[in-house]
């Protein structure tokens, strides 16, 4: 049976379109594995860093974009509150933020662990802590 | 090797508005082209037109999908507004590589029926693409 070149062009089209979503799920699965074992490596090899706050600007600046990026749609562009509750002047230690940050909170915030790595979390508690 | 954390969001943003123009602007040229009175070195041009820039559209996704991946940590789907932008997300990037694929094997020999299949998956993928980019907008702005 020979197939018309529409019919075989459909079927290229398709396979692309298999392989391309397959691939774009096997990269999406090995980013989060190499991102995973990294953040592993980090707690091992220094596990007081995770929560270790440097007030540079650098990594406050940094810990803003992050806020910007993942934060400021439910606890405001201020972080005075919005859905969320305010992050100014938090009265909980910065392992507690950082805890929180990386677990979430069931049914109200969700967890960031994947997406951010115990630097880039620390980086975001500086930034908490510079909120005055 | 640290890599600035910033890199792949500006990586994302340089890559993800060529498919998305791209894309439209197929539509409008193929579309236009289709529907041009009769046939004509004008029609043609716009068929031209629009066999390119689907091609490129579709090429394009690539960067834009990457640099995406890497950016939110292999997120594939996440929730809010992110939630939102890939659902329009993984639908477009299907149908513009599937579309570009048919028309680069295709060219100019498709009957009009499959044409006009062709034409109206592609205005489903524009309206994807822009959806798509609405909710990019929307974690931009809003987060």
């Amino acid at each position: 049976m020979k197939l018309s070149l529409e019919t075989r062009a459909l079927g290229w089209a398709l396979l692309a379109v298999l392989f391309s979503l397959g691939g774009a799920w096997l990269l999406a699965g090995s980013i989060k594995i190499m991102d995973g074992s990294n953040s592993v490596l980090m707690t091992r090899t220094s596990p007081e860093q995770s929560f270790a706050i440097i007030n540079s600007p650098e990594i406050v600046d940094q810990g803003h974009q992050f806020y910007e990026m993942s934060c400021s749609q439910c606890h405001g562009d201020d972080a005075l509150g919005d859905e969320g509750p305010n992050l100014h002047n938090l009265s909980i230690s910065n392992a507690r933020i950082a805890a929180t940050i990386k677990k979430g909170i069931k049914g109200e915030m969700p967890t960031f662990a994947k997406k951010y790595d115990d630097d880039q979390i620390a980086a975001l508690v500086s930034y908490l802590r510079s909120l005055r | 090797m640290t890599i600035d954390p910033s890199l792949w969001p500006k990586l994302h943003g340089a890559s993800t508005h060529f498919p998305m123009a791209l894309a439209m602007a197929a539509a409008l040229f193929d579309g236009l082209g289709f529907v041009w009175p009769r046939s004509s070195q004008r029609k043609a041009q716009l068929h031209a037109a629009g066999y390119f820039t689907i091609i490129l559209g579709a090429l394009g996704t690539f960067p834009a999908v990457l640099s995406g991946l890497f950016m939110t940590k292999g997120e594939t789907l996440g929730h809010d507004a992110l939630l939102f932008h890939h659902l329009f997300v993984w639908p477009a990037f299907a149908g513009l590589v599937g579309l570009g694929v048919w028309r680069a094997l295709m060219d100019d020999r498709a009957s009009p029926r499959s044409f006009a299949v062709y034409l109206a998956v592609l205005f489903l993928t524009a309206g994807l693409m822009a959806g798509a980019g609405y909710w990019g907008g929307e974690l931009i702005l809003n987060s």
